[in-house]
């Protein structure tokens, strides 16, 4: 399927910002997608726009997505917030994707944004906690960190899934992220260091964790008949699915897995026509080192229980055989919740066109790319495919 | 008809702290007698303790939850001062909702005083069954010593006319106005006591004393003809001193001197001591207990034990059941660090 | 703090207070916490009430430390330490979340065998919310 196109892309600076706030974030990855369309871009040529976003940065709760759009110049258009947790960018994407397909538009952003050092860190913990099981999860006192830990825990019991190859992952991610001129945190770390880290819920500690972030990010989607008035280098998506499954973790059937990855990426594959083998290079929803490790196994890069000697193998380095997180993942260059999504997409472009920005960071020859990204601790997952 | 307890149950915390931490953060210990004491868990209230307790007497006896028909609590330290205590208990115990419910709070003498108020319903309904249960974790000023003495725990009664432990023999009651004694006033989360010592002891004495003697006279009964005596213990040096006042013997106190391993455990005093001793007693043992609340009154209760029956956790697998806490913990828990 | 509703909380005390669950009339699956519709057959939304015993294994567990924990429980992982938190697999089927209490974090494994009691989870508004955390199965309840 080559119906839909990828023309531009942007992202803002992930980082703390006590500068700026939803609309100035929104505004900086806007003008870098604009600036990114080869041909150049007449904004008012945008119809609708699907804008990925979980917490309003504390103030806007309702029609955050009216807000934002007119701030960038784009009023009177389709403008919808889209949520689902750590998702909703990777849904975002999604939808822009159904409204091309649909026939409603042909020309729509997919965007997200988020501003999480606003506020205090109470409430910034409140927002981190209310998009697993509120009642159940929550009241048993565990944040997100806690919640994967205990899958985690269960991983390495099942499959003996090792301390040091969790940590290899965040080693692996903050060498990419180093070269990341965009990314929150741009520092190696060395396996000592991430074995080490204080505990934050064991088996997890402080390196295994991804922190919050201020960032924004902003794809611009057409109906590929229209790609060539932008570029001659478009990128296609020609696969996506997305998937739900229970929301808390002690629902599901398996406590290793995340059913929503694997229903997503099925249906991803099956439109893409494409089998975890002919995916180069992929971005994955590491908001824990475990979570990079079930990816793996989830999107079938290789089998379950695998993952942690996948890592270890040098698999998933920028120059391994299936490159994950060239950008640093979520855990070095930072997770803005509704901007994340997004801002794998906008990764995920510029290596399919060569484009980035610290060509160290460039995987070589990629011309098919995964991206995948979470909802909370997977009731929500969405998966994109896109090609040269 | 005999009537009188039918299963029983104690719930001591987990966590302990013993005299030396405390003689190591003030330079001494007040509470005579006592070696350590129980600590609730920061998780853990008075109706928490309740509910577990109330399940160990039921299943003591054994008795499903919906056949009860009357429930007492007790405590002087219960999370409200108002709001239906029992409701909580009641729910998580599976209590049917028609049952009438009681709580007595504001004196240590509560436990008895709710055990008596069972025992007048099972008198009036020979068919029915009281659950009674005290629980208690008084708190007090750090600086205060009276605080030394200040523990955790809970016991549990179920009280009918059948399938009894033991037969309760008599009772009296013994009621008066004293103040100044140990108290707390309404906005207050902790103790006060004046320390007018001579004045204090002269009310304990009095009151129970009086309760005492009432009761003998009313059964009949002379001081020997007891294997085991249950005193209130605000410490465990005080049931020795009412005790040579009535002519009991140290070896009658020896049962249920609890205090010396928990503390001073408010209104569930007396009623755990009395489990203590229920645990120890053989067939035939009668058992007093004289309870003391300050303000002030006492209960006299005179059992005979008629079953080999005990409890399905004893006082003393609780006490077995132990992780000690230094000083410092002992404040964080207590919220005292503020 | 959790932001759940007076009413809310006071809706689940079935749960939080007894452990009532259902079970499906069409399958025979217990389902708890309560869904709409059967969990396991997908299809009925028909139920029967049953009380569990609460007792289970531990599946899963994590120990939380202060940068682990949601606020309403930042005190007490300063006056207590570390706390145990475990998916639990009932007696009955279901598996469900609950903290552990009344244990020494190091003695938590993967297969310890656990009760339910009732414990207080944490106070918001002045009131305090009472429910069910695990606790070690010993000899005696």
């Amino acid at each position: 399927m080559k119906r839909v196109a990828i023309v531009g892309a942007g992202q803002s600076k992930y980082g703390e910002f006590p500068d700026k706030g939803i609309k100035e974030l929104f505004f900086e990855a806007f003008k870098d997608m604009a600036s990114s369309v080869d041909k150049g871009l007449d904004t008012k040529l945008i119809e609708s726009a699907y804008i990925g976003n979980l917490g309003s940065g504390g103030f806007q709760l309702g029609n955050m997505s009216a807000l934002v759009s007119e701030y960038v110049g784009l009023t009177h258009i389709n403008t919808m917030r889209i949520e689902n947790a750590c998702a909703s960018g990777g849904y975002a994407l999604a939808a822009a994707a159904m409204d091309v397909l649909s026939g409603t538009h042909k020309i729509v952003l997919a965007g997200g944004v988020e501003k999480m050092t606003d506020v205090s860190g109470v409430k910034q913990k409140y927002w981190l906690g209310v998009s697993g099981d509120t009642e159940y999860e929550r009241l048993a006192g565990t944040t997100f960190a806690g919640l994967y830990a205990l899958i985690a825990q269960r991983h390495m019991h099942e499959f003996g899934t090792k301390r040091e190859q969790l940590s290899m992952v965040a080693v692996k991610n903050h060498k990419n992220g180093a070269q990341n001129p965009k990314a929150q945190f741009q520092r190696e770390i060395t396996l000592e260091q991430a074995v080490k880290g204080p505990v934050v819920a064991h088996p997890l500690n402080l390196f295994d964790c991804c922190s919050t972030t201020d960032g924004a990010s902003a794809v611009l989607v057409c109906d590929a008949e229209v790609a060539k008035q932008f570029t001659d280098t478009p990128i296609y998506v020609v696969g996506f699915g997305t998937a739900s499954d229970y929301l808390a973790i002690h629902d599901r059937a398996s406590t290793v897995a995340l059913e929503g990855t694997r229903r997503a990426s099925a249906k991803a594959y099956e439109m893409a026509g494409l089998t975890p083998k002919d995916i180069q290079l992929a971005e994955v929803h590491d908001c824990f080192t475990i979570a990079e490790i079930l990816a793996y196994e989830d999107l079938g890069f290789c089998e379950k229980g695998k993952g942690g000697t996948f890592v270890e193998e040098g698999h998933s380095q920028i120059d391994g055989d299936m490159p994950v997180n060239a950008s640093g993942g979520l855990k070095s260059k930072g997770h803005p919740i509704g901007s994340t999504g997004t801002g794998q997409a906008y990764e995920m472009f510029n290596q399919l066109r060569g484009t980035v920005q610290k060509p160290t960071r460039q995987v070589k020859g990629a011309e098919v790319g995964l991206v995948h990204n979470v909802g909370g601790s997977g009731g929500t997952v969405a998966v994109t495919i896109m090609r040269r | 008809m005999a009537i009188g307890i039918s299963g029983y149950g104690v719930y001591i915390p987990r966590l302990r702290i013993k005299r030396d931490d405390y003689a190591k953060a003030w330079g001494s210990f007040s509470a005579a007698g006592v070696n350590e004491k129980s600590v609730m868990g920061y998780d853990e209230d008075v109706l928490t303790s309740a509910a577990k307790v109330a399940r160990r007497a039921l299943e003591s006896v054994p008795l499903a939850s919906e056949k009860v028909t009357r429930f007492l609590l007790a405590s002087t330290s219960a999370p409200y001062v108002e709001k239906l205590l029992s409701g909580t208990v009641l729910t998580s115990v599976g209590i049917p909702n028609s049952v009438l419910t009681s709580d007595h709070t504001t004196s240590t003498r509560a436990g008895t005083e709710a055990m008596l108020a069972g025992f007048e319903h099972v008198q009036a309904n020979p068919s029915g069954n009281a659950l009674v249960v005290a629980a208690d974790s008084p708190k007090a000023s750090m600086w205060d010593s009276v605080e030394h003495a200040l523990g955790a725990g809970a016991a549990a009664f179920v009280l009918s006319s059948e399938n009894l432990v033991a037969e309760l023999e008599g009772y009296a009651s013994y009621a008066s106005e004293h103040f100044g004694e140990r108290f707390r006033p309404r906005e207050d989360e902790l103790l006060h006591d004046l320390s007018v010592k001579k004045f204090a002891e002269s009310s304990l004495m009095n009151n129970t004393t009086k309760a005492a003697s009432a009761l003998m006279k009313r059964t009949g009964r002379k001081p020997e003809e007891y294997a085991h005596v249950v005193i209130q213990q605000p410490d465990a040096r005080v049931p020795g001193s009412v005790a040579s006042r009535m002519s009991f013997t140290e070896a009658q106190l020896a049962s249920s001197i609890v205090s010396k391993s928990v503390g001073d455990l408010g209104a569930a005093s007396t009623p755990v001591a009395l489990a203590s001793a229920l645990d120890a007693a053989k067939i035939g043992d009668r058992i007093m207990v004289i309870s003391y609340g300050s303000g002030a009154g006492s209960d006299a209760l005179s059992f005979k034990v008629v079953s080999e029956k005990k409890a399905t956790v004893s006082f003393q697998s609780d006490l077995d059941r132990k992780e000690y806490i230094d000083y410092v913990k002992y404040l964080k828990i207590r919220g005292a660090i503020v | 703090m959790a932001h759940v509703s007076i009413p809310m909380y006071w809706r689940t005390i079935p749960q939080r207070y007894k452990l009532m669950g259902q079970k499906c009339k069409k399958c025979g699956a217990i389902n708890f916490p309560p869904k709409g519709v059967c969990k396991y057959c997908s299809v009925s939304s028909e139920f029967e009430e049953i009380q569990l015993s609460g007792r289970g294994k531990v599946h899963t567990f994590v120990l939380i430390s202060a940068g682990g924990a949601p606020p309403e429980f930042a005190d007490q992982e300063k006056s207590s330490g570390s706390y145990p938190v475990a998916i639990v697999e009932l007696q009955e089927g279901p598996k469900v979340i609950g903290q552990i209490a009344d244990a020494d974090p190091k003695e938590v494994k993967i297969g310890m065998p656990v009760t339910t009691e009732l414990r207080k989870i944490y106070s918001e508004e002045d009131v305090i919310r009472y429910g069910f955390k695990f606790v070690p199965e010993r000899e005696g309840k």
